[in-house]
């Protein structure tokens, strides 16, 4: 491990890499995974990348950064960065979390009773830059020093010495994309504060104020998602043509006859997926479709708008953005009548549109949403369809998605169904509320540019893969085979990206998917296994 | 006790109490802000023990909510007065963190004992308090000096010692330690004298009374004195947590009221919506005169 890396450190040695992640730092996985030799070596950084300031925080590079020309530009963007600093202490510019934020920034006595419930410090095997408050102090002490009256003279003495220029903005704005807002940290907290939190206000400075946000986020996020109706860059078109194969396909497969009504007027339900379900799990939908239709639910899919895409990545780093797509998904909903929106398996969807965007839904934008969680659970539990659990007799464990459990408290609809569904279901510990991020949270799942994916898998994500391969424990080889239920598409982005890197499948017979997968598959109708035990 | 002592003393809890009142009620009365709850939920009546909310009932807002105030206090209670949190997630620092916060909370029972004791006095409403109430007051305020000052030490060399804890410690948090450190220490020097409950009943009712003539010995003045010093500092330091914990918890974690039609937190939201926003960032097509609403509802990327 490098040495102690001081919050004031931030803004010195320029050009250099302020605290490189080590691979031989990180917690140690069971066998057969213990051996660095054979673990994937990282992606090298091109010439270029190298070259970009931004890459001097760890190492890893999350996002592009604009250039300055010179000293003069470089400052014009630190000008602005405290511009943004001090507009999110403004009621009109930031009323959205003004509250929580002072809270947070104001109050935390620094006690680090937070870092050992970071998944990502914890898994650095403490590299300093991912504790928790690492970021925080820096912010709190700027705001100190270059908000606050008098603060280039008390700050020292309040806060702490810091200094602001080009290189602590370029490795702050790295910084904040080395957390994935899971919270843990926050509940740790005595006094409350939320480290999370304020990692993602930071995000809004920089991409409200400075524009600045990564590709995968915000042009081939939400910006596309409000051009084209989807982050996928499906247009209403592709993705009823897509809906229409995957119902064919999988009516031919399982020999029961799918359809996906589109557009219905006065459905009880809308069911929103997130988009990259249908193209890189199709089985996901069709099996909502098989279901839902079993159970006689009227409910229906939108062509409109933004409507068939629950995907809201305004969540992670934007305000505006996030209300932007918020209103498009219930603008959908309203026109077409539906009694409610149905969340598919997509946690940060959840917290989007049932939580973050309630208080923004005044007047006639109000409509019911909820999780397909208790919806399933109340099918399954209501006897209108046969299920036969010994189809889903192997190994499974259950993977807490952040947004759906942690930030909203849906624990036991989940676990209801698979203690019912799958005789060998185990928990992993810790689990429920307590249960650690996949490692591809708040947008990581799909950012994989530069060499960002290995840290998000190998760092972000080491601790959970450590404690899948401790849920399996008792079955540890490639003979048995095993099924991780994630009822989220960014988390199954991050595990089918984790389980790939390390060849999980090869060497301990771990697969992944959802949740109404392992329903489907305990379906008495439904005569051909459902689940592929394949690497997807 | 001195005219400039008295007239100063007037100044300390003034400055206490309007810091106090003004800090606390700019927390209270800050904007609604959009939902950030997070599990565990204690007053999730039946839900709340496994962090479970009403989230996970079909059709939710159909369905009455059912809070448990009780299993709301029963976690403050253990969180306020054990710091659970600390105990749970960082062993090392409770043996000092606790000592020091249940010291300061013996420390203000023993106080406001003392201060009904002298209003008590002064207006002659209470009889003379018993000398078992002076003496339990006394040996819990000793309690709380012994306590507090063991804490404040081993938390000023975890500070010093710790790098965990060494990197991120201000100077304003040494100070704060060191003249709560003064605090317990002349409160010891004072319960090591004589009459320890009867002369910080008196300080007090010379204050009540305005009585600068009020014979007060030098180590009890030195002491309330310090005190009183701490309290007007209190509300501009980062001790002031023990408010801000109320919010933190009720105001953000535990706030999970859903927006209903018609109620106050709707015709808030409505004016908070209609601010005027100035973000430059080029997405954000702000001009400092479009509101929320304009700027989230116009046709973007189209």
């Amino acid at each position: 491990m490098s040495a102690t890396v001081r919050v004031k450190d931030i803004s010195k040695r320029a050009g250099e890499v302020l605290s490189p992640v080590e691979l031989q730092d990180l917690v140690p996985l069971p066998p057969p995974y213990d051996r660095l030799e054979d673990q994937p070596t990282w992606k090298e950084l091109s010439a270029s990348a190298k070259q970009d300031t931004a890459c001097t925080l760890d190492g890893v590079v999350a996002s592009s950064l604009p250039t300055p020309k010179n000293a003069v530009e470089e400052q014009e963007y630190v000008d602005k960065f405290v511009d943004g600093l001090r507009k999110s202490f403004e009621k009109n510019n930031n009323w959205t979390f003004l509250q929580p934020l002072t809270l947070s920034l104001e109050y935390c006595v620094k006690c680090q009773t937070c870092s050992d419930a970071c998944p990502i410090f914890v898994g650095s095997g403490g590299n300093d830059i991912y504790r928790p408050t690492y970021r925080s102090e820096v912010w709190r002490r700027l705001v100190a020093k270059y908000v606050k009256p008098g603060g280039k003279f008390f700050a020292r003495f309040t806060e702490g010495d810091i200094d602001l220029n080009w290189t602590a903005i370029t490795r702050l704005y790295e910084l904040s994309y080395r957390c994935t807002l899971c919270r843990r940290c926050a509940q740790a907290c005595p006094i409350g504060i939320d480290n999370g939190l304020i990692t993602h206000e930071l995000r809004k400075v920089f991409s409200q104020e400075l524009g600045w946000a990564p590709r995968e986020l915000h042009e081939k996020g939400t910006v596309l998602q409000l051009e084209v109706g989807s982050s996928t860059g499906m247009n209403p078109v592709v993705v009823k043509d897509n809906i229409e194969f995957i119902d064919e396909d999988t009516s031919e497969q399982t020999g029961v006859t799918v359809t996906s009504p589109w557009d219905k007027e006065g459905a009880d339900v809308l069911l929103i997926h997130n988009a990259g379900e249908i193209l890189s799990w199709p089985e996901n939908p069709a099996a909502f479709a098989i279901i839902l239709n079993a159970a006689g639910i009227e409910w229906t899919l939108a062509s409109n708008e933004i409507g068939y895409d629950g995907v809201n990545y305004g969540l992670f780093y934007d305000d505006v953005q996030l209300a932007r797509i918020a209103l498009k998904h219930v603008q959908t909903a309203k026109k077409l009548k539906v009694k409610k929106i149905v969340m598919g398996e997509c946690g940060h969807q959840h917290k989007a549109m049932m939580t973050i965007a309630d208080r923004i839904l005044v007047g006639d934008m109000r409509i019911p949403r909820e999780s397909c969680l208790p919806l399933l659970e109340d099918i399954v539990f209501s006897g209108k369809i046969a299920f036969d659990p010994s189809k889903n007799d192997f190994p499974v464990t259950l993977h807490d998605p952040c947004n759906i459990v942690r930030n909203l408290g849906i624990v036991e609809p989940q676990r209801r169904i698979l203690r019912y569904l799958c005789p060998q279901f185990r928990e992993m510990a810790p689990h429920g509320i307590d249960n650690y991020c996949c490692g591809g949270g708040s947008g990581f799942a799909v950012m994989s540019g530069n060499n960002f994916a290995d840290w998000r898998v190998s760092v972000a994500g080491r601790i959970k893969f450590k404690q899948i391969l401790e849920a399996f424990g008792d079955q540890p080889g490639p003979e048995v085979k095993k099924y991780l239920c994630a009822p989220c598409s960014n988390c199954k982005g991050q595990f089918r990206d984790m389980l790939q890197y390390y060849g999980a499948l090869e060497k301990s017979g771990i697969t992944y998917g959802g949740l109404v997968e392992l329903i489907v598959n305990a379906m008495v109708d439904v005569k051909e296994p459902f689940i592929k035990w394949e690497m997807h | 006790m001195s005219g400039s002592i008295l007239v100063i003393s007037y100044v300390l809890v003034a400055v206490f109490l309007v810091g106090f009142v003004v800090r606390s009620v700019r927390l209270a009365t800050m904007p609604v802000h959009l939902r950030w709850e997070l599990a565990p939920i204690p007053h999730e009546k039946g839900k709340g023990h496994y962090g479970g909310s009403y989230l996970e009932e079909l059709d939710w807002w159909t369905k009455p909510r059912e809070k448990s105030l009780v299993a709301e206090a029963k976690y403050m209670l253990l969180e306020i007065v054990f710091l659970k949190a600390v105990w749970e997630h960082n062993r090392r620092l409770w043996w000092f963190s606790f000592p020091f916060h249940f010291g300061l909370y013996l420390l203000v029972t023993a106080a406001a004992v003392m201060v009904i004791a002298a209003i008590g006095s002064v207006t002659g409403v209470a009889m003379a308090t018993a000398p078992s109430v002076r003496m339990v007051c006394t040996i819990i305020a000793a309690g709380g000096y012994a306590l507090g000052a063991i804490g404040a030490v081993g938390l000023l060399v975890k500070r010093a010692m710790d790098p965990r804890l060494r990197g991120f410690t201000s100077p304003a948090a040494v100070w704060n330690l060191v003249l709560l450190l003064g605090v317990f220490a002349t409160g010891l020097g004072a319960v090591a004298g004589t009459a320890y409950f009867g002369n910080v009943t008196a300080y007090v009712g010379a204050l009540l009374t305005a009585n600068a003539g009020a014979p007060i010995p030098a180590m009890t003045t030195a002491h309330v004195g310090l005190t009183l010093l701490f309290l007007a500092y209190l509300p501009f330091t980062k001790m002031m947590h023990f408010v801000a914990k109320y919010f933190t918890y009720h105001e953000v974690r535990w706030n999970d009221e859903p927006m209903t039609a018609g109620s106050p937190m709707e015709r808030e939201v409505q004016e908070l919506l209609a601010q005027p926003v100035s973000w430059a960032g080029p997405h954000i097509h702000a001009d400092g005169k479009k509101n929320w609403v304009d700027l989230a509802t116009e046709e973007v990327g189209k």
